[in-house]
């Protein structure tokens, strides 16, 4: 019996290697390419497309810099991706707080108010959006991208926060009050200190998630120096440029600095996934 | 400092968050709703016209060919992406390969480049100079060889199906495997004492202990299929001709090109409409087969 069940072990064994080998290859090789081939000059990515760059250089990368607007466009990203994360987790932690430790009968209402949000897409608000920013006069400015981060990332954040929140023992709020703590500095000194855990979940997904956002900075911004990285990625070296060394190296820009992040924290970034995306 | 009443604490704290959802997200599907049934010409509102622009839409042959690569991109989700994600979690957490940390990094690598990266990418894979051209020139000795069978009618989808298939299968993968780490591994070597296959336990116990997951997981990637917009818009812009269009592009050009935004607006209710519809469809098998387990 012992051996049969060695046998069944092997083959899964041999299946698992297979399989993920495979599936570590189709990230691997189309990654490497782009990365080395950013180094080539178009010439020689014509005549050998998978060759190493027998004569690496950074011509790509002056070109990207000079032409694709990267420097404004990069700093963009950070704001639209920091601002945002950072508004939308402590604004979610608060009506968390709000939500799980008041027991206010209205709370249950509003809860499933925030937690439909999770299946309403961006398309079923992007053109009243638009003219609701036109009309208002935020239309391409850096508030009409921040106003819509913030709001779409708050049914994910708030589902996280009030889970954990529900979790921190009554007793520590109850000993404040009595104490003659508020509610607000109960607030400030306890549940955010005692959050973090989750404060970390929920900015790694609401920046990740921001960094890589296309549709609303596209549609609701029309200045090139409002462009946050993929929209000005997309604009000048789209799928009509005929320079694959430069595209080459603008998309290995729009990737290094979450791959950089990646390689830093990929746990925290893959339990934050795990965890965090499917909480029941 | 003056005390603030509970009450008051309450609603400071709630309605920050609550004001901005409210005016970002419900507000506007209502507007959404109420501008469908109105008609738009340059950039003015010249009347309601009731039905009208929903039944031009789903007249146009445009929208429906939309809509059923909707329905693929969501298929795949589905039944491609959710299943492929439970047998690489299953693998990787029962450890039987060395390095399974390094295995996981490298496949959950994709989720963190944007989605216009990974178009224009996959677009230079399969172009004249690209990976998978080469590979098959070297295979074939043909040196000539381009990849056309995209541009035909029936095969324009697969490029863009099997970079969904490649860029989000780590997701559910991770997800499934934190969630099996929550099984206790007893249970594991009970079955594998009894003599269970493999195959068994998989069927027997991972599936049913993480059917609420995959539950919630089809729910998300339904959604998710029917807002795709990023990147087939950087990948095809819905060409050849119309092949790859997507309801998603459908609405950005009526709204955005055409400024038509009673029917941009009516295409979001559609959308909305079949995402409703669908998720109460996985809603029903999914109670239909919790009755079957217990």
């Amino acid at each position: 019996m012992s051996n049969r069940t060695k046998n069944i072990s092997t083959g899964w064994v041999a299946t698992s290697y297979v399989l993920l080998i495979i599936f570590s290859l189709i990230t691997i090789l189309p990654v490497a390419w782009m990365i080395y081939s950013s180094f080539k000059p178009m010439g020689e990515i014509m005549l050998h497309p998978l060759r190493l760059p027998t004569q690496p250089s950074w011509d790509n990368y002056r070109k990207a810099f000079k032409y694709g607007n990267v420097v404004v466009s990069f700093l963009n990203s950070l704001f639209y991706s920091g601002i945002s994360t950072f508004s939308t987790i402590f604004l979610a932690l608060a009506a968390a707080f709000a939500l799980s430790k008041f027991s206010y009968k209205g709370s249950r209402v509003y809860y499933g108010l925030f937690t439909l949000g999770l299946l309403i897409t961006v398309n079923s608000v992007i053109t009243p959006l638009f003219i609701m920013e036109t009309t208002v006069g935020i239309y391409n400015t850096r508030l009409g991208v921040l106003l819509p981060y913030v709001a779409f990332g708050l049914p994910m954040s708030i589902l996280l926060a009030t889970s954990y929140v529900h979790g921190i023992p009554d007793a520590l709020i109850e000993a404040a009050v009595i104490d003659g703590a508020s509610y607000l500095q109960i607030f400030f000194r306890i549940i955010l200190m005692v959050s973090t855990p989750v404060l970390a979940t929920m900015a790694i997904l609401n920046f990740l998630g921001n960094w890589n956002e296309f549709l609303m900075v596209f549609t609701l911004t029309s200045g090139e120096n409002m462009r946050s990285l993929p929209v000005a990625i997309n604009s000048f070296a789209g799928r009509l440029n005929e320079d694959y060394g430069l595209q080459f190296a603008a998309l290995v820009i729009g990737t290094l600095p979450m791959f950089v992040l990646y390689l830093v924290a990929h746990e925290s970034v893959i339990k934050g996934f795990g965890e965090g995306a499917l909480k029941e | 400092m003056p005390q603030l009443t509970k009450r008051t604490s309450y609603y400071t704290l709630l309605l920050p968050a609550f004001i901005i959802y409210i005016a970002v997200i419900i507000f506007p599907i209502f507007m959404s709703f109420g501008l469908s049934f109105t008609e738009w010409k340059r950039f003015k509102m010249t009347g309601f016209i009731g039905l009208r622009n929903y039944s031009e839409i789903l007249a146009d042959a445009v929208f429906r060919r939309s809509m059923w690569n909707n329905i693929q991109i969501m298929l795949i989700s589905v039944l491609g992406q959710i299943p492929l994600g439970i047998l690489l979690a299953y693998l990787l957490h029962r450890k039987w390969v060395k390095g399974d940390k390094f295995f996981e990094f490298m496949i959950f690598l994709p989720i963190t480049i944007s989605s216009v990266v990974i178009a224009l990418l996959w677009n230079r894979i399969f172009s004249p100079v690209g990976i998978y051209t080469t590979f098959v020139r070297m295979i074939t000795g043909n040196p000539d060889y381009v990849v056309r069978i995209f541009e035909s009618e029936k095969f324009a989808m697969i490029p863009i199906l099997v970079v969904l298939l490649w860029q989000h299968t780590s997701l559910y993968m991770v997800i499934f495997l934190a969630n099996l780490q929550r099984i206790p591994n007893s249970i594991f070597e009970a079955a594998l004492l009894d003599g269970a296959k493999e195959s068994t336990i998989i069927f027997k116990i991972v599936i049913p202990a993480l059917s609420n997951v995959i539950f919630t997981s089809s729910v998300l990637a339904i959604s998710g299929s029917l807002k795709s917009f990023d990147l087939v818009y950087a990948m095809t812009a819905g060409g050849p001709v119309n092949y790859t269009f997507v309801m998603a592009l459908y609405l950005y050009l009526h709204t955005f090109t055409f400024h038509n935004y009673g029917k941009g607006s009516a295409v979001s209710i559609i959308i909305v409409l079949l995402s409703v519809g669908l998720i109460s469809l996985v809603r029903g098998v999914y109670a239909k087969a919790q009755q079957r387990y217990e």
